[in-house]
Parts: C-alpha cells; sequence; structure tokens
C-alpha cells in the first residue's frame, strides 16, 4: 500500500531523515516512535505532501505522490485523513460544521453533506454535541472533532501526528480505543507517539525512527529508544 | 465548478467577512484612507494643473508708446511682432481703451482722479501674449533693441520680471513633479493597504493551512478572500465619496470667502455634474485595490 524508498530531506546541513526505506501494508496500524527531533514529524509531512523531499520515493497505490503537481495535490490530500496533536480546527465554526467544511471544499452536495456528517459523528461519539464550537470541547472531544473531519473522506490512510499529546491518560486511552476501531475497519493507520503505555498495551508493529533513520522495525513491539 | 459550489464560495465569503468584522473593519479604514488620499491628490493634481495653465495664460506684456509715435508707427510695429513665431497675440489698446480699462479698476481710478479729465494721460500701448511665457525676456529683448524702441516709454515686463520669471519656475515645476509626487502618496498608500490586508490574512493563515489540509482547492481558498477584499474597497468607496461630499458641504462656505462665488460655485458644479463618473473610477480603484492586495497576500501561503 505504501512504499518508501531512499527517503531522504535535508534542512541546509541538517540531515532531517536519512534513506529511508519502508513498506506499510494495507490495514495496517503502526506505531512510529522515537525522541523529539528524530524525524517523525518530517518523515509524515512528506507523506502529507507538506514537505517535499529532498530525494526518494513516495508510492501509494502505485502513483509516487512526490510528483504530484500543485493541483493534484487537495485531490490526494482528500484521501488521506491526517489528525495532529493540536487539533487544527477552525474556531469560529460548530463542529458540525468543521466536519461538513472538509465535504464542502470537494463539491460535495448538500444532501451529501446532510447524510455523511451525523453518521461520522456518531462514530466519533459527538453527535449530541454537533452544534458547539470547538471551545466548548473537552481536549478528547476536540481530538474526536478532528478524527470526524479525516475520516469524512472514507481515507484508506490515517495519519496521526502524536493525536494524544495534549490529552490526559482517559481521553488519551479513548482516542486511541477510537483509532483501533477505526483501524479495524479496513483504514491504514499510521500513529507517531510517545506514549509507552499505548504502544506497549496495542502491541501492534513500531518503527523506532533516530536521527532520521530507521533504528527497528518489530511486529507486535513495545516501546523503546 | 458546480452552481452550488460557487454560491458556497460566496456564501464563505460574506460570512467570513462578518465572522472577522474588526480586521475587516481594520481593512476598510485603511482602504478609505488609502482611496480619500488618491482622491485628493489626483484633484489637487489636476486643479493646480488647470490653476498653472490660467496662469501662463495671463502671462503677458505691455509696450507702452510715448504720444509722440504715430498711430502708422504703432501699426506697423504691431504687424512687425505678429510676425514673429513666439508671440500668439498683440492686441492694440488705443487711449480710450486704457482710460476704460483704468475706470474699473479702483486703484487706477482713484489714481487719475485728479488729472485733468479732458487730457488723458494714459499711454497707447500694445498687449503682447507669447507663445510660451518663457519666450516673453526674448520678445522684450528684440523691442529693446528694434528700430521702434524710441518711441517705447516702457515694458511692462521688466517691471513684473522677476514675479513672471519665479511664476514661470514654479508652473515648470508643478507640471513636471506634480504626478510624481502624486504617483509616490499613491503608491505608499497602497502599500499601506497591500501591508493592512496582508496583516489580515496573515492572521488567519491557521484557517488557510486547516483548508489546505482537508483538500481545498486553491480556488476554494482564494476567493472567498478575494471576496472579502472586493467588499472592504466597495465599502470604503461608499465611505470615501461620503467623506468628500461630507468635506465639499462643510468647507466650501468656508473657500468661497477666498476664491470667490464663481470658482466655489463651479467647483461644487463640477462635482455634482461629475458625481457618477468619480464613484465609478474610485469603485474600480478601490475594488481593485482590494482584490489585488488579497490576492497577492494570499498566494504567499499556498505554497506547498
Amino acid at each position: 500500500m505504501i512504499d518508501i524508498i531512499g527517503l531522504t530531506k535535508q534542512y541546509g546541513s541538517i540531515l532531517a531523515v536519512d534513506n529511508l526505506n519502508l513498506k506499510i501494508n494495507r490495514g495496517e496500524f503502526v506505531f512510529l516512535v522515537g525522541p523529539s527531533g528524530a524525524g517523525k514529524s518530517t518523515f509524515l509531512k512528506m507523506l502529507i505532501c507538506e514537505e517535499r523531499p529532498t530525494a526518494g520515493k513516495i508510492i501509494i497505490a502505485e502513483r509516487d505522490i512526490v510528483k504530484l503537481k500543485m493541483k493534484e495535490l487537495p485531490f490526494y490530500r482528500r484521501k488521506v485523513g491526517v489528525v495532529f496533536q493540536d487539533f487544527k480546527l477552525l474556531p469560529q465554526k460548530t463542529v458540525y460544521e468543521n466536519v461538513a467544511f472538509a465535504l464542502e471544499v470537494c463539491d460535495a452536495t448538500m444532501v451529501d453533506i446532510e447524510n455523511k456528517v451525523p453518521k461520522i459523528l456518531d462514530l466519533v461519539g459527538m453527535l449530541k454535541r454537533r452544534n458547539n464550537l470547538p471551545h466548548e470541547l473537552s481536549g478528547g472531544e476536540r481530538q474526536r472533532v478532528s478524527i470526524a473531519r479525516a475520516l469524512i473522506h472514507n481515507p484508506k490512510i490515517l495519519i496521526a501526528d502524536e493525536p494524544t499529546g495534549n490529552l490526559d491518560p482517559v481521553n488519551a486511552w479513548e482516542i486511541v480505543d477510537l483509532l483501533e476501531k477505526i483501524n479495524s475497519l479496513g483504514t491504514t493507520v499510521i500513529f507517531a507517539t510517545h506514549n509507552k503505555a499505548i504502544v506497549d498495551r496495542l502491541k501492534k508493529r513500531v518503527i523506532l525512527i533516530k536521527g532520521g533513520k530507521i533504528v527497528s522495525d518489530r511486529l507486535k513491539g513495545g516501546y523503546a529508544i | 465548478m458546480k452552481a452550488e459550489s460557487a454560491a458556497r464560495i460566496v456564501k464563505l465569503g460574506l460570512i467570513n467577512f462578518w465572522r472577522n468584522r474588526w480586521l475587516s473593519f481594520a481593512a476598510t479604514l485603511i482602504m478609505t484612507m488609502t482611496l480619500l488620499i488618491i482622491s485628493f491628490f489626483v484633484v489637487s493634481t489636476l486643479a493646480i494643473g488647470r490653476t498653472t495653465d490660467s496662469i501662463r495664460e495671463r502671462m503677458d506684456m505691455s509696450i507702452y508708446f510715448n504720444d509722440t509715435a504715430s498711430a502708422e508707427q504703432i501699426a506697423d510695429f504691431q504687424k512687425d511682432l505678429a510676425s514673429r513665431t513666439d508671440v500668439k497675440q498683440v492686441k492694440y489698446v488705443s487711449k480710450d481703451d486704457a482710460l476704460a480699462i483704468c475706470k474699473e479698476n479702483p486703484q487706477c481710478a482713484k489714481a487719475i482722479a485728479f488729472s485733468d479729465l479732458n487730457k488723458n494721460p494714459l499711454p497707447r500701448s500694445l498687449e503682447i501674449k507669447a507663445s510660451q511665457p518663457e519666450k516673453l525676456q526674448e520678445i522684450a529683448d528684440y523691442v529693446k533693441n528694434s528700430q521702434y524702441k524710441t518711441y517705447v516709454r516702457s515694458i511692462s515686463y521688466q517691471q513684473n520680471q522677476v514675479t513672471i520669471e519665479r511664476l514661470i519656475a514654479i508652473t515648470a515645476f508643478m507640471r513636471e513633479f506634480g504626478w510624481v509626487i502624486c504617483s509616490i502618496f499613491i503608491l505608499i498608500s497602497i502599500l499601506v493597504s497591500l501591508n493592512t490586508i496582508g496583516l489580515t490574512i496573515f492572521s488567519r493563515k491557521d484557517e488557510i493551512e486547516i483548508m489546505r489540509l482537508v483538500g481545498a482547492n486553491d480556488a476554494f481558498i482564494k476567493v472567498p478572500f478575494i471576496i472579502e477584499g472586493f467588499l472592504q474597497g466597495f465599502l470604503a468607496t461608499i465611505i470615501s465619496m461620503g467623506g468628500v461630499w461630507l468635506g465639499i458641504a462643510v468647507l466650501t462656505p468656508r473657500i468661497k470667502h477666498y476664491l470667490g462665488e464663481t470658482t466655489t460655485t463651479r467647483m461644487i458644479d463640477f462635482f455634482f455634474n461629475h458625481f457618477a463618473m468619480m464613484l465609478f473610477m474610485e469603485l474600480v480603484v478601490g475594488v481593485t485595490i482590494g482584490m489585488i492586495c488579497s490576492l497577492i497576500s494570499i498566494r504567499k501561503h499556498l505554497k506547498v
């Protein structure tokens, strides 16, 4: 599903990602771990085309996304769901509007929007809060909305960059359970985290990145730096 | 793009304008200032241009003759001067004409009141208008060295030479640099507008990032901002034209005293007769500045 070949990113003299080679299969749940500054976020940014690699290929669905043209990027981004540590919700829009917005930008009809948004809000347990603004929600609830927005296009891949980083343990576990549920429905999940407890409990594939290189890649691994 | 999407984008622009009303208000205010500055400088430059033209038009010189000069000699001299390429017009002023003109001027009338009314003291003269005021000196030199110089009592140019030269220098400066100064101020005000709109867009860069993140295409991100720019330009035009209207209403009674009834009335008539055209021009300028500034500012945030 995702085939990464010789991926390198250099900022001046700093090598953020160094000749990374990796394969992720369809429907996998992968943890990306490593110390701060290891290159995890740079790697994820290249996956969503926010950064262009200095060298290498990222093949997704038999297409090298590094070569995507500017006008093709929006279409690619609609196929990849992204969840961030800081939620990135539009503060002036309600829960419903935030999720609907992701459909509005890609020419969806009102009927389609009215049909899909309540369903996805129900999936993440946020249907009751549909009319609330982000600042009226807890951190966990905001992250649920963010996940709902990421899932609205039925993406095949969900990228989560430290989604539990700003949450208390209870909310963090709820988000992890939700991501596991989404993965069980067939979505490939790439989860970058520093949370040892989460990685240890889930017993999923763990990729450890240090100094821009893959140091270890273990199936059903635990958190180790 | 589907009609539903187009309507959605326009609606988004209108909603954003309202939701960010304080930022919109600030940008509109700056744009209003820009338009007022542009209006002020364009109108001033046009007015100064007209005034300098009229001053130059009025610059002339008179050659006063001794009573010994015969009518034929003066007529010959008139023909001689009229044949010069740098002379636009030569008009003969008889003693009677001079007296009539003098009587119209209270100061002059007072001066001649004590003289013998049976004997007109005023000299005959030739009034000369040059093709360009700068040529007056050359013409005066020619008169001083011509065969008719013995009949010439005086030349008015010599009395007013300093004033005329200064006026020529000022009008030449205004002609050359009026538009340059005007353009510099217009450029500065446009840059201030660009900066303000740039800041309002910068303050919403997270919003733009989120839009990109959820897969919005460039048009969906750009157009609402351009609509906001359009609205800012549109409102700024209305406010600035209202300001000009108010300014004219308040100022004209005060400047009437300095400019005189006719000039003031002419100015007001000019404003109201050309109001629709001025409104249209300002609308075009305001809306264009608003939209282009938005477009330039938003482009920076759309790069990968």
